[in-house]
């Protein structure tokens, strides 16, 4: 551990195993973090604190909040923000750009095929058990031509830097991806406490999301239709997602409804409005699949609009995203997300996916075998982290016996290497200084009929409790304002 | 030689207290398809809603109603005109080679084109102890391998209503060996796909009059792919073929694509809901 001399630096200790994003493996400064490194020195703790009470009163003020769940009340709580900004200079965002269209793509390729031809599984590229085992394909989508030819019309794409420095792919979200308010926010929140640093950087806007987001939902509309009327639906303001959902609604400028106001007649989806009916085209839906139609799904859910279905069966609504998307985002699919851009775009994947070793394959069962105290084993068919060994955390008699479990069942079992996501120097309250904190990156991407869109920043997630790596609002983590530097 | 068809639907509920919104869909319209033909469709309701004909997930015609008043009380009633050609069900080119069949359905091309009624669903879902059941042989053919199943499904399951509900699973049909056509279908459906052949759930009609179990409700039965052959229907409830007696609604893979009346009803305090059947049948020259 080293320490530097920097006025608000000054207690900082850099654990050189580790990737820092602003300094080097020598200690030194990254070249591109100087000027923010000096101005934020120039600073003192105390006026720091000071700021840091400023951000955090003006999300309350805001209502930006979101809800944790379970404990014994509901509880409004903020999304911790750090005032010390990620920056991402325009070769990496490039890659990262690149890489999230690029999956985004083949995703929907992936998905097209799946509800069609089935292709990719004929040709014995992914085994079948990718639909057949999975929850979330929805045979009723089979055969459906949604409009645009687009499922996945916004990804979350979650990537890590890793300890070589290179990015990683982690996961893809492309049910309801959330979070992008406070990419948002968090950008709004560093101009008011911080208005001059930014000055000395060209930084790409953030606040174009939301017009981004209507144009490209707008080439996607039903055919026949002129201009297209777009809605925001959500579950409703017990909804941890709630604030997202009205503050997409007021910045793309077009109604927030619930399944209530919304009702089908004639296979066309319509708005109660004091004004009598109003036709609805494109709706932006953030309910899950299985709630969106109690007459076709779930039949509890008071959530969703009756007949709704059949309504975008019939090509009169466009839903974004489209039902039945779950099935790409599941951890099986991840693993095989190389071959699905290879088969689909032809093209070598830009990000990196964590390379996982599948034990049912003779050759690298020995490997995973040999390596058990390195790698992260999980069992395939189990979700919410059950069964899950972390190698460089087991005793010598818990590694036999994770061996012997991968034996008996070699089909059960994946390995993935651990991955050590990067740190980032974070502000924490209960020392009154900055630490290493990990650090991940949740990136959104549109995509339209023919154009895409992705928003240049993301949401920077920060694992709070010292050395966890779990970087998830609802684990306590906060989040920092990414800037994507122009060139 | 054909049948005039004519078939008549009932349901009655009613609420113990008024009720505001409530959103019905009825899955009980004959399929169009080479042995059905369509003369008339008539639907009414006790309140006047408006009958929006729609289609549910699976392309099927339904009805759906949305009433915009409120009520304690509603009833439907739809009626049916429908020619049925006469179907000799053992009237198909069987295919010879067996061993050959046998190998198609191993293939990966066969089991991707029919992978929607080869999983397993929550209804159809065998647990491991009950794998070896039934299974076929492979030296008689698949349509005699699926007569025998139909034959045992008859034996194993005693028809009574009243021990089985909407949501019964195989598990418990094969434990309480008692259940209405549902469970037979459902229980056809799990054998055969362990099997490797292709099962749908079928939901129709079914003459009255010939003393056949399951007639005087919407039955079920099952339709199975023999390879070469095609899709052939089986009544594992009556042990007989689905013939000129089926009238087919929709199919899926279990009842839960094909309950023929779904209802999203917001009330309070208890309701009662009776269905009525009535299936004519005349022969035409």
């Amino acid at each position: 551990m080293q320490k530097l001399e920097n006025q608000i630096f000054s207690s900082y200790l850099r654990n050189p195993s580790l990737f820092d994003e602003i300094f080097d493996k020598k200690g030194d400064v990254k070249a591109v973090y100087q000027k923010l490194f000096d101005l934020y020195g120039a600073h003192s703790i105390k006026d720091y604190v000071k700021l840091n009470e400023k951000a955090k009163s003006s999300f309350f003020n805001q209502g930006i909040t979101f809800q944790v769940y379970g404990g014994k009340e509901n509880q409004e709580k903020i999304f911790p923000f750090d005032l010390f900004p990620r920056i991402i200079d325009s070769e990496e965002w490039d890659i990262i750009e690149r890489g999230a269209i690029q999956r985004s793509k083949a995703l929907n390729l992936f998905l097209w095929d799946i509800y069609h031809d089935k292709r990719i599984i004929r040709q014995g590229i992914v085994p079948m058990e990718l639909i057949n085992s999975s929850a979330n394909y929805l045979h009723q989508m089979i055969g459906i031509d949604p409009p645009g030819g687009i499922y996945n019309h916004i990804s979350g794409t979650d990537v890590i830097k890793h300890k070589d420095g290179k990015y990683y792919v982690l996961e893809d979200n492309i049910r309801c991806p959330s979070g992008v308010s406070y990419v948002i926010c968090n950008r709004t929140a560093l101009k008011r406490a911080l208005f001059g640093v930014f000055n000395h950087y060209q930084t790409y806007t953030v606040t174009n999301y939301a017009e981004n987001l209507l144009d490209l939902l707008e080439t996607v509309k039903p055919k026949g239709v002129d201009v297209p009327n777009c809605v925001v639906i959500t579950p409703g303001m017990f909804n941890s997602a709630f604030y997202e959902h009205s503050y997409l609604a007021k910045t793309m400028g077009v109604e927030l409804v619930e399944g209530r106001d919304l009702f089908v007649e004639n296979d066309f989806v319509y708005m109660k409005t004091i004004k009598g009916a109003e036709k609805v085209d494109v709706i932006y839906r953030r309910i899950d699949d299985l709630f969106i139609d109690p007459l076709e799904f779930k039949p509890d859910s008071s959530l969703g609009v009756p007949g709704l279905f059949a309504a975008y069966k019939k090509g009169n609504v466009t839903l974004a995203n489209a039902p039945g998307t779950g099935v790409a985002d599941d951890k099986a699919v991840y693993t095989y997300m190389p071959q699905i851009i290879k088969y689909y775009l032809d093209e070598e994947p830009i990000l990196n996916n964590v390379h996982t070793y599948h034990c049912s394959r003779p050759d690298e069962l020995k490997y995973v075998l040999d390596h058990v105290h390195e790698l992260v084993v999980k069992p395939v068919d189990e979700a919410g982290g059950y069964g899950i060994s972390i190698g460089n955390r087991l005793t010598k008699q818990e590694i036999e016996t994770v061996k012997a479990q991968i034996k008996d069942h070699p089909r059960k079992y994946v390995a993935q290497p651990i991955m050590s996501l990067s740190v980032h120097p974070t502000y924490i309250e209960d020392t009154e200084s900055f630490e290493q904190r990990h650090v991940d990156l949740r990136t959104f991407t549109v995509l339209g009929k023919d154009r895409e869109f992705v928003l240049k920043g993301g949401l920077t997630r920060v694992a709070l409790q010292k050395g966890n790596l779990i970087v998830n609002s609802s684990q306590g983590g906060g989040s920092k304002d990414t800037w994507v530097l122009k060139k | 030689m054909s049948l005039a068809y004519s078939i008549h639907y009932t349901a009655e509920n009613s609420y113990e207290h008024w009720v505001h919104k409530a959103d019905w869909q009825f899955l009980i319209i004959p399929e169009t398809n080479a042995t059905q033909k369509f003369v008339s469709v008539e639907f009414s309701n006790s309140i006047n809603a408006v009958n929006q004909f729609s289609i549910n997930g699976y392309g099927f015609p339904t009805i759906r109603i949305h009433p915009k008043q409120q009520f304690k009380e509603i009833s439907f009633e739809a009626s049916f005109k429908l020619i049925k050609k006469e179907v000799n069900p053992y009237d198909f080119k069987s295919h010879s080679n067996t061993a050959e069949a046998f190998r198609k359905i191993e293939e990966l091309d066969f089991k991707v084109d029919f992978e929607s009624f080869l999983s397993p669903t929550p209804y159809t879902a065998m647990p491991s102890k009950y794998q070896e059941i039934f299974r076929f042989d492979s030296r008689i053919t698949i349509f005699e391998n699926l007569q025998e199943l139909n034959h045992w499904t008859y034996l194993k399951i005693y028809f009574k209503t009243g021990v089985t509900d909407v949501n019964t699973t195989v598990n418990e049909i094969i434990e309480k060996r008692h259940g209405v056509c549902q469970d037979f279908a459902h229980l056809f459906c799990a054998i055969a796909r362990l099997n490797g052949i292709p099962a749908r759930y079928v939901s129709g009609f079914l003459h009255q009059g010939n003393g056949y179990f399951g007639d005087s409700q919407m039955h079920a039965w099952v339709e199975a792919f023999v390879p070469f052959v095609g899709w052939l229907g089986f009544d594992p409830t009556n042990d007989i073929l689905a013939g000129t007696n089926h009238i087919k609604v929709s199919h899926g893979k279990d009842y839960k694509d094909c309950a023929p009346l779904k209802g999203v009803v917001f009330s309070k305090g208890s309701n009662e809901t009776r269905h009525t059947v009535q299936v004519l049948g005349q022969l035409q020259q």
